[in-house]
């Protein structure tokens, strides 16, 4: 019999500061896994926690964790030096429902540190851009220097229509500001054969009332990466229930009417 | 030929299987809690981890098997369901390892006329004095071979009726439980608000529950910083910060919202994935619940407004 808590010793290759408080960090392991599916990082004497990863499905040789200091495990983790270890245990979840999207126009919408699992799943587009329709996405942040994936934009603009948006602009900001519900017209997607993308904080409910529904979306088509407190990863801990649905098997990604009709 | 134990011999048998079991003997009625603790204790060592040469060590079983004596029929159940949940859809390592170190006899005080789907070997009581043995493995069939059972024809049986109360028969129909449940949240029944507010948060129903089983994970460091235990710990929905995230954000905030969850998990969760409750009417939540909650009467006063409010619609 498997031991599935037992987690595996990975090195880290390279840690990069993406923000105040969000470091990018690159494992030394191969891990295959659809977009949206989440680990279980771990450093011992402090315990785990989750994290979606936010590289390529196709990078065979490392893939990256965005960690936000924000608990014991983010915060010992943000501690740590290139070459020392931490532990792993997953991938868990589902993942997006890559072959669903096939075809199809497609708007992701992601804010703060809601964006690895929207980034991992941008660098499969990428790969596969014949196989979709028109792109976009919309990501917002609390300040210009909290926009996690500035390396990227430009690199992702070859392929994807990006539009920043920021709650607190600073001078020479060329980017929207607030949630941008006037990019409704700036979105041309056949809303007949077009699907949503999601994962972030709560204000991201904003947007689909504001945006995502304007443009015609059917909460079906809506797919929303959730988060709660994955503990255990297998099901049993039952600290990550939301309803009748677990989010660390049966999600993390749900339809938008599962999450929005449930009774917690 | 029936194999029978006299009831006077359970002492010398405890003491025979002692000799090459490790033995627990369980009376329900000298314990508040269920026999859930011995193949999930309330703390247990998972790994520990040594930082000087990072050496991993997965804590092992003991070689000796450990024999269970005494589970009911109520309590076997439970630990049936409990086998179920801990092995579907994935493994628990940890609790599967300890149960299958085990042997499980169980000590029914009336013929049982279900058959147990759990243990290896059941002793059912036919008179006041004799159990009758029935094998369920072979290992079962090997404990009888114990010097104290003994072969008799015809041994006097006497029809004892079955132990069940108003819970136990309640939960018996767990569709309609996971349906009035559903529907009592559905439509704001007022009982949740009260619940809130009676419900202390101590967790006492989910720790005396044969079937409950959260649990947290926790790291253990020694004070010279050497090595790290990293342990299970039993948890309860009910309590403060069950579902609270790092960053603060807790998705159920107030106490009716955990009472509720554990009645969901319970009633509509659970038939949702094992098509059963997981509840098996042992009454202990409600013995030992120091507000007195008393969730046969949860459940009857939601069906009745149920039944009254669909009768009204039909």
């Amino acid at each position: 019999m498997k031991n599935l808590y037992q987690p595996e010793p990975v090195k880290i290759e390279k840690i990069e500061v993406l923000s105040s408080n969000v470091k990018l960090l690159r494992l030394k392991k191969r891990i295959d896994f659809i977009p949206a599916q989440f680990v279980l990082a771990g450093v011992w004497g402090y315990g785990e926690a989750p994290f979606g990863i936010a590289s390529s499905p196709y990078e065979k040789k490392y893939f990256d964790l965005m960690v936000r200091d924000v608990g014991a495990v983010s915060s010992v983790i943000h501690s740590l030096k290139k070459g020392d270890e931490i532990t792993i245990r997953g991938p868990y979840g589902n993942g997006f429902p890559l072959d669903f999207l096939k075809g199809k126009d497609v708007v992701m919408v992601s804010g703060g540190c809601g964006i690895p699992p929207i980034a991992s799943l941008i660098e499969y587009f990428i790969k596969n851009r014949k196989n979709f329709g028109r792109i976009y996405l919309l990501y917002g942040a609390a300040t210009p220097q909290d926009i996690l994936i500035r390396n990227e934009v430009s690199r992702w603009q070859k392929d994807i229509k990006i539009f920043l948006t920021v709650d607190k602009p600073i001078a020479g900001w060329k980017g929207y500001v607030g949630l941008v519900t006037e990019l409704v017209k700036e979105i041309h997607i056949n809303p007949l054969d077009a699907v949503a993308t999601m994962c972030g904080p709560g204000p991201m409910t904003a947007a689909v009332e504001k945006i995502l529904k304007p443009l015609g979306l059917p909460d079906r088509r809506i797919f929303v990466s959730d988060e709660r407190k994955m503990h255990c990863g297998i099901g049993k801990c039952q600290h990550c229930t939301t309803g009748d649905k677990y989010v660390c098997l049966d999600g993390p990604v749900f339809n938008y009417d599962q999450v929005d009709k449930n009774w917690d | 030929m029936v194999s029978v134990l006299e009831k006077s011999r359970i002492p010398d048998l405890l003491e025979d299987l002692s000799k090459k079991y490790s033995v627990a003997y369980f009376q329900k009625d000298k314990t508040a809690l269920s026999a859930k603790g011995y193949f999930f204790p309330p703390q247990e060592t998972l790994f520990s981890y040594l930082f000087k040469n990072k050496k991993l060590s997965v804590s092992s079983r003991s070689r000796r098997k450990f024999l269970l004596f005494g589970l009911d029929p109520i309590d076997l159940e439970a630990l049936d369901q409990l086998d179920e949940i801990m092995t579907k859809p994935k493994e628990d390592y940890f609790y599967l390892q300890q149960r299958k170190n085990s042997i499980i006899v169980g000590l029914a005080e009336y013929p049982l006329k279900v058959p147990v789907t759990v243990g290896d070997l059941i002793l059912e009581k036919i008179n006041e004095n004799q159990y009758r043995a029935v094998a369920l493995s072979k290992i079962g069939f090997d404990l009888i071979k114990n010097r104290n059972f003994k072969i008799e024809k015809n041994p006097e049986i006497t029809d004892y009726p079955e132990e069940t109360n108003g819970l136990r028969e309640l939960v018996k129909d767990s569709e309609f439980l996971s349906e009035v449940v559903l529907w009592s949240w559905r439509t704001k029944h007022p009982i949740w608000d009260k619940l809130g507010k009676i419900c202390l948060g101590c967790g006492i129903c989910t720790y005396v529950c044969p079937i409950c089983h959260c649990f947290l994970v926790e790291d253990r460091v020694k004070l010279d910083g050497s090595d790290c235990a990293r342990c299970r710990l039993w948890d309860a929905c009910t309590l403060n910060n069950f579902a609270k995230i790092a960053g603060g954000k807790n998705y159920r905030p107030n106490q009716k919202y955990r009472y509720f969850n554990w009645f969901y998990h319970k009633f509509v969760r659970a038939y949702k994935e094992y098509g059963k409750s997981q509840c098996v009417g042992c009454t202990r939540c409600q013995k030992y619940c120091p507000a007195h909650i008393d969730i046969e009467k949860i459940l009857l006063e939601i069906i009745k407004d149920y039944k009254n409010e669909k009768s009204i619609s039909a």
